[in-house]
């Protein structure tokens, strides 16, 4: 068992140092670190300026450890990456960590609800459809999924603004405030936004899964013993078809520190996606980088840390 | 029996889930709190870059930089066109002619000011919370200009300052021969360079400035931050470490405002400043403290008269929040959130009818501003391209007068501003000294005929490039690459397709194109220059010869190089105002006709909506925030968000009774087959 | 609009891709499997394969285009350009600016329009028939979905089938390309390639390529991997037949199915990612994802203009909903598994 946890770990932290190569060739080795001192300094700068500003951004030294190898970006972009240094942005000059420590919170309050909910309203909905499989219910329930999944986010957001934020006035069109009090009120409308569009896809999922559970020898035999069709439902197909769903539940979890882009960019929640968002809207590659890699790092946790939970669970994958 | 139980559990909980979602029911982004105080609500779009009055560059930074900072010269808030009047200085300055070009300006301070309250004061002495305004502040932030490091914006007009430039050469030179200079405090290093020649603090309450060429614009650079007393404990106190923040994020003025709250991406405070000499001294009714006397009859009507001769400012606080996408804002506006907006083009056709407020906005008591602001849109040609550019001679010359002819610029501001904006003649805006309403430009009216005639004299007849025997290929370079911005750019493209001419729209990110300018590797673009002070040289030196971007890196992106325009601009430069100086602007623009390094679009009409609460407003062009002129009624303020904000119900019980519609017969076939 | 080596370019791949479309169709009836397949997804998705080939004909009749037999005096046309199929029928519809559909008036202003009546989904800011412009943003959906396609399926097939086959150093580097990239935030790796690479259809394709790849190239290597396990591939190994005719003769075959099915399935999400982009403004010129970032501002305009996001969303929405149901179909058709629940 040790040995799998190591190999696993080890595994990880390969990829890890993949990313940060990736990372590396795509925002240093293509992008001249000059362009993003003038856009963040203004037209008007004189050259020392922008000199001073590559400087204190850690621009001025080769790229290559054949170049130099004491001070080169590389190794320095691998040493302040690990450390978790990420240094200042480039649009601003603001810490970036004091940015994501500010916008975990606002980017929690949004996705965790969000998560919860998504799957407080598909589970039932998609266990109505798969309890009356082969009716009208269930056949309208896929094409309403099909025809939710076949709208563009965008307009799910752009719709929603204009009705329920200002032809029903129910809730702010956007904004956001940490008072508890009011904080329910800006986040009602991306997240039941964000509910509609990801609806369609999910009730199709857990559809296909509780039917696969469903067709299963235990679920026929407890039928032919003459158990009722709820009962059948939530006592064997639900219980079973918990373990999909929770491995989809656990794989998202990194992903809800990072945010999302679209919600909190239109709704004005100032949030990790609304800051990568303002990131690209200003090439603030600084920025843009961190975030890239904290979602890798968040991403691969989870997998290491579900892969090796398995690992304990059934012995079966450690021989793999 | 376990249907029954299932069912109610599901009604139980939907129950509580809509329970929760109307507790939450209401469109107020604000805590219901604040509504009685005298608070301004606004907002703003991108987070400010900084604070630090050397380099704050942008209308955003200003608005926080202008209420917190305060200047020796200030512009009148009711006189149009725009005047200086003194500031913190008691008079206007003198000025002494010293021969060979060279003038001094002499400022004298009021006395007995005081900086906010602030904790860096300490550092000066311990305990302080404040200390007075002397003129070493300002000679202070002059320095600070200078300085390399600082990276100021504004350093060519400020060098016109003798001693100036010498002063970061030494500065910069001193810090890199010397480690322990460059490592203590800044206030420290200007002192032991000797400060700068031209600048002189010879009491504490007056400075003197020597220009060693004539710059008469100098003046109005005092009315703005760049030039505003600084404390030199803020700059040293606010360094970023041990958690103190930079003191581009935590300004320190004289101002009648100061910062209370600041997160830059999110919102900020100004809160009413009790040190500022309005407030804590109403008795010496300074001009730039005390509301003005009505300049016109507008100012009469719009009831702004009865304000002539109250102490500043007239409200407490001002919160602005962050809102990025502008149909949110502008919505949120309409709710009464916010007291002021502009009009987005989107809304405009159901905000205003010919020139007026619509029936609808009269009836909420909307009220409308209009101003034109003293800018200049325009699209250029690189005089270095070899197509466009000088070295094509007549040939060129002609087909830029021709594409100059085939734009339909009124066409362009209804189809895309709402037909807002004044059509532009030449760069010279309404306002400006230098603009005449009757001037028509030759080449800047709309004659496809022509044009189409001028294109066979350059030797393109029907835009055939007889090089190739296809359209004649040019590129439009653009850095706004939203669809709205493309689409623009479309209609340009397509009035020059007229011609037969293929320019193809070349969407670049904004490092791109910079790079793309410094390399010379572009033909046509389009830029916009908003004036920093009312004066025509402020325009025309974007087309001088020794701001050349490929020759001296300036902002002269058109490389325009003309001997006749450059001798007469430098002559209009040192003139004051008169008939004299109209001449040389005449023959100027008579230049810039016939060679055609500019297509001129419009200037900018800004127009402004203001709930019917909000008293005083009167735009002023320039980025100058004016909040402590502002005014405003919290009692009807709240009357009326309540009475616009009542949510509309139904569809949500009509859905709630759809869902359970839908769902009953199917339970029921159910059972019926089950049974 | 295009260059003359680029509407050559456009008009011999389109020849070629329906030259390769008459090939596949020879293929799948000559062969029993594919032919009871084909018959019964015609059965069950008829109306939808139609919408899906309305969309493929607007497609390629907006792909061949030549140079003139124009009148001399149309608006707008530069002279000696190359145009489409789509671009003659519309030749010479351009108004000043918004027209709501059918109308004879300018819809802000109420100016007399060049062509009253005309417009049966209105036009544009610029006054571009809407039909037009949904017409042309057919092809660059087209576009993007097969060229990104083009370029991911047989990268993924390559890494995929050589790591489940070969296994070993091999299977270990290709599967620590993947995690590599898999680890990354999808939208966020495209748009670092996108602000890298520069805007541009090429260039969004071949982002959306770089992070659409990983998913099939796992699939195609674990079904490899199950393959080669399999009685005749030992045994034609045993036999002594060379690795490429193997692959190419067995496992190939053996992975079209899924082929078929990702490449439908991804699809719609391509699609769907560029409006995304567009949004960001670095999206592919004329999508409908442009039409629906330029359009969502005109929502708020009053009185609203709402054919255009209408007339760009339902475009997007029908051949979303068309691949997807026609896309669930095939799957349910080819690959029987996922129906054992259902049974």
């Amino acid at each position: 068992m040790g040995a799998y946890v190591l190999r696993r770990l080890a595994y990880g932290v390969g990829v890890v140092l993949g990313v940060l190569f990736l990372l590396f060739v795509l925002f240093f080795a293509v992008t001249e670190p000059e362009d993003i001192a003038r856009k963040a300094l203004g037209d008007k700068a004189p050259p020392e300026a922008v000199a001073i500003w590559l400087e204190n951004h850690g621009y001025d030294r080769p790229l290559w450890p054949w170049q130099n190898f004491q001070e080169n970006l590389l190794f320095d972009h691998y040493r302040k990456m690990l450390t978790f240094d990420f240094g200042l942005s480039d649009a601003d000059d603001s810490p970036i960590v004091d940015r994501i420590k500010a916008g975990a919170g606002p980017s929690l309050s949004l996705t965790v609800p969000l998560l919860v909910l998504s799957l407080l309203a598909a589970i039932p909905l998609s266990l109505l459809v798969a309890f009356f499989r082969e009716t009208y219910i269930d056949r309208m329930g896929v094409f309403l999924c099909v025809l939710a999944m076949s709208v563009s986010t965008l307009l799910y957001i752009i719709g929603g603004q204009y009705i329920i934020g200002k032809l029903l006035r129910w809730y702010p069109i956007s904004g956001f405030d940490a008072d508890p009090l009011l904080l329910p009120r800006f986040l009602a409308l991306p997240i039941l936004v964000g509910i509609l569009s990801g609806i369609g896809g999910d009730v199709r999922f857990y559809r296909t899964v509780f039917l696969e559970e469903s067709g299963r020898d235990f679920v026929r035999t407890a039928r032919a013993k003459g158990a009722s069709e709820p009962r059948i439902m939530t006592r064997h197909v639900l219980r079973n078809a918990l373990i999909p769903i929770l491995t989809r539940v656990v794989l998202a979890i990194p992903f809800l520190f990072m945010g999302s882009l679209l919600l909190e960019a239109f709704f004005g929640i100032p949030g990790l996606g609304s800051m990568t968002f303002d990131a690209i809207q200003a090439n603030d590659f600084a920025t843009l980088r961190t975030m890239v890699y904290v979602g890798a790092l968040l991403f691969i946790f989870g997998q290491v840390a579900t892969d090796i939970s398995y690992g304990f669970v059934d012995p079966r994958v450690r021989v793999e | 029996m376990i249907e029954k139980r299932r069912g109610r559990f599901v009604l139980s909980r939907l129950a509580l889930v809509l329970g929760l979602l109307c507790s939450a029911c209401s469109n107020d982004p604000y805590p219901s709190a604040s509504s009685g105080e005298k608070i301004l609500y606004s907002s703003f779009t991108e987070a400010p870059r900084t604070l630090d009055p050397a380099t704050a560059y942008t209308t955003v930074s200003h608005s926080v930089t202008g209420a917190v900072y305060d200047t020796l010269l200030k512009y009148h808030f009711l006189k149009r066109p725009l005047e200086l009047m003194p500031g913190l200085a008691g008079a206007l300055p003198a000025v002494e002619d010293l021969g060979e070009g060279r003038s001094r300006y002499r400022f004298v301070l009021r006395e007995g000011l005081l900086f906010a309250n602030d904790d860096c004061f300490e550092l000066g002495e311990p305990g302080a919370r404040t200390r007075e305004v002397v003129m070493g502040d300002v000679a202070f932030q002059l320095m600070r200009l200078a300085d390399p490091k600082v990276g100021s914006p504004v350093l060519e007009p400020f060098s016109n300052i003798d001693g100036f430039q010498e002063f970061g050469a030494a500065l910069a030179e001193r810090r890199e021969s010397d480690e322990a200079f460059a490592a203590r405090p800044v206030h420290e290093q200007y002192a032991e360079i000797g400060g700068i020649r031209g600048i002189a603090t010879p009491t504490p309450y007056t400075l003197e400035i020597t220009l060693h060429r004539p710059y008469p614009q100098i003046k109005y650079w005092f009315a703005m931050e760049f030039s505003t007393p600084v404390p030199w404990e803020a700059v040293a106190y606010y360094d970023g470490q041990d958690g103190r923040p930079r003191f581009d994020d935590h300004p320190v003025g004289a101002g009648p405002f100061y910062l209370a709250e600041y997160d830059k991406h999110a919102r900020y405070v100004l809160e009413k400043n009790p040190n500022w000499y309005g407030v804590r001294n109403p008795e010496w009714r300074a001009p730039a403290a005390v509301f003005p006397s009505p300049a016109d009859e507008d100012d009469v009507a719009s009831g702004r008269a009865e304000y002539a001769g109250r102490s500043l400012p007239l409200i407490d606080r001002v919160i602005v929040v962050r809102e990025k996408e502008s149909i949110p804002r502008f919505n949120k506006f309409l709710q009464g959130y916010y007291d002021a907006s502009g009009i987005i083009k989107e809304s405009f056709d159901s905000v205003v009818i010919e020139g007026g407020l619509s029936d609808e906005m009269r009836e909420m008591g909307m009220r409308l501003g209009k101003s034109v602001s003293p800018d200049v849109f325009y699209i250029g040609f690189n005089f270095d391209d070899a197509v466009l550019g000088r070295d094509g001679g007549d040939r060129s010359r002609k087909l830029r007068q021709a594409m100059s002819l085939a734009l339909d610029v009124p066409e362009f501001l209804r189809i895309f501003n709402n037909g807002r904006g004044v059509v532009a003649q030449s760069p010279l805006p309404p306002g400006i000294y230098g603009y005449e309403p009757d001037y028509a430009n030759p080449n800047r009216r709309v004659d496809v005929a022509r044009a189409k005639e001028l294109m066979v004299e350059a030797g393109y007849p029907d835009g055939v490039d007889p090089d190739t025997g296809e359209a004649l290929k040019l590129g439009f370079d653009t850095a706004n690459t939203s669809t709205a911005g493309l689409n623009q750019v479309r209609f340009f493209t397509n009035a020059w397709r007229e011609l037969g001419i293929d320019v193809e729209i070349r969407p670049t990110n904004y490092n791109q194109f910079q790079e793309k300018l410094r390399r010379g590797d572009y033909q046509i673009f389009q830029f916009g220059w908003v004036a920093d002070y009312p004066d025509p040289e402020n325009f025309f030196f974007l087309l001088w010869s020794k701001m050349g971007k490929s020759a001296a890196g300036g902002p002269n992106a058109t490389n325009f190089m003309d001997d006749r325009f450059d001798e007469l601009f430098v002559s209009m430069k040192a003139r004051e105002n008169g008939p004299e100086r109209i001449a040389e602007i005449r023959e100027m623009l008579s230049i810039l006709e016939r060679e055609r390094p500019w297509i001129e679009l419009f200037h900018r009409e800004d127009y402004s909506l203001y709930q019917g609460w909000v008293k005083n407003v009167k735009p002023m062009g320039l980025s100058i925030p004016t909040y402590q002129y502002r005014d405003l009624d919290p009692a009807e303020r709240a009357a009326l968000r309540a009475a616009w904000n009542e949510p509309v119900l139904w569809p949500a019980y009509s859905l709630v009774f759809l869902a359970v519609l839908v769902v009953l017969p199917g339970i029921r076939t159910y059972l019926k087959e089950r049974q | 609009m295009m260059g003359v080596d680029a509407y050559i370019w456009s008009n011999l791949m389109t020849v070629l891709l329906i030259a390769g479309a008459v090939y596949a169709a020879r293929v799948v009836r000559a062969q029993r499997l594919w032919r009871e397949a084909a018959g019964e997804l015609w059965r069950r998705r008829r109306f939808a394969i139609v919408v899906v080939g309305i969309y493929l004909g607007i497609g390629v009749a907006d792909s061949i285009a030549w140079v003139g037999g124009v009148p001399e005096d149309a608006v707008g046309v530069l002279p000696n350009a190359p145009l489409s199929l789509i671009d003659r029928l519309f030749l010479d519809t351009r108004e000043a600016s918004y027209s709501a559909p059918l109308a004879s008036v300018e819809f802000y202003g109420g100016k007399a329009l060049r062509h009253p009546g005309s417009h049966l989904l209105g036009t544009d800011i610029l006054g571009r028939d809407v039909l037009y412009m949904v017409f042309k943003g057919a092809r660059v959906a087209l576009l993007i979905g097969g060229l990104t396609s083009l370029i991911a399926i047989p990268l993924a097939l390559l890494f995929g089938v050589s790591a489940g086959y070969f296994g070993g150093r091999i299977d270990d580097a290709v599967f620590f390309i993947i995690s590599t990239l898999a680890a990354i935030p999808g939208l966020l790796l495209l748009i670092a390639l996108i602000m890298v690479m520069g805007r541009g259809t090429v260039s969004v394709c071949i982002a959306l390529a770089v992070t659409g790849w990983v998913g099939f190239c796992r699939l195609s290597r674990a079904e490899t991997l199950k393959l080669r396990e399999l009685d005749y591939i030992q045994a034609a190994r045993a036999l002594g037949v060379s690795e490429a005719r193997i692959i190419l003769r067995h496992i190939l075959p053996n992975l079209a199915h899924l082929i078929v099915i990702t490449f439908v399935l991804t699809f719609s999400g391509l699609v769907l990612s560029e409006a995304t982009l567009s949004w960001l403004g670095i999206g592919v010129d004329g999508s409908w994802g442009q039409m629906i970032d330029g359009a969502r501002d005109e929502l708020s305009r009053s009185p609203i203009v709402w054919w255009n996001i209408g007339a760009a969303g339902a475009a997007l929405f029908g051949l979303i909903l068309a691949v997807n149901a026609v896309g669930d179909a095939i799957r349910d058709v080819l690959d029987p598994r996922t129906l054992r629940g259902s049974e």
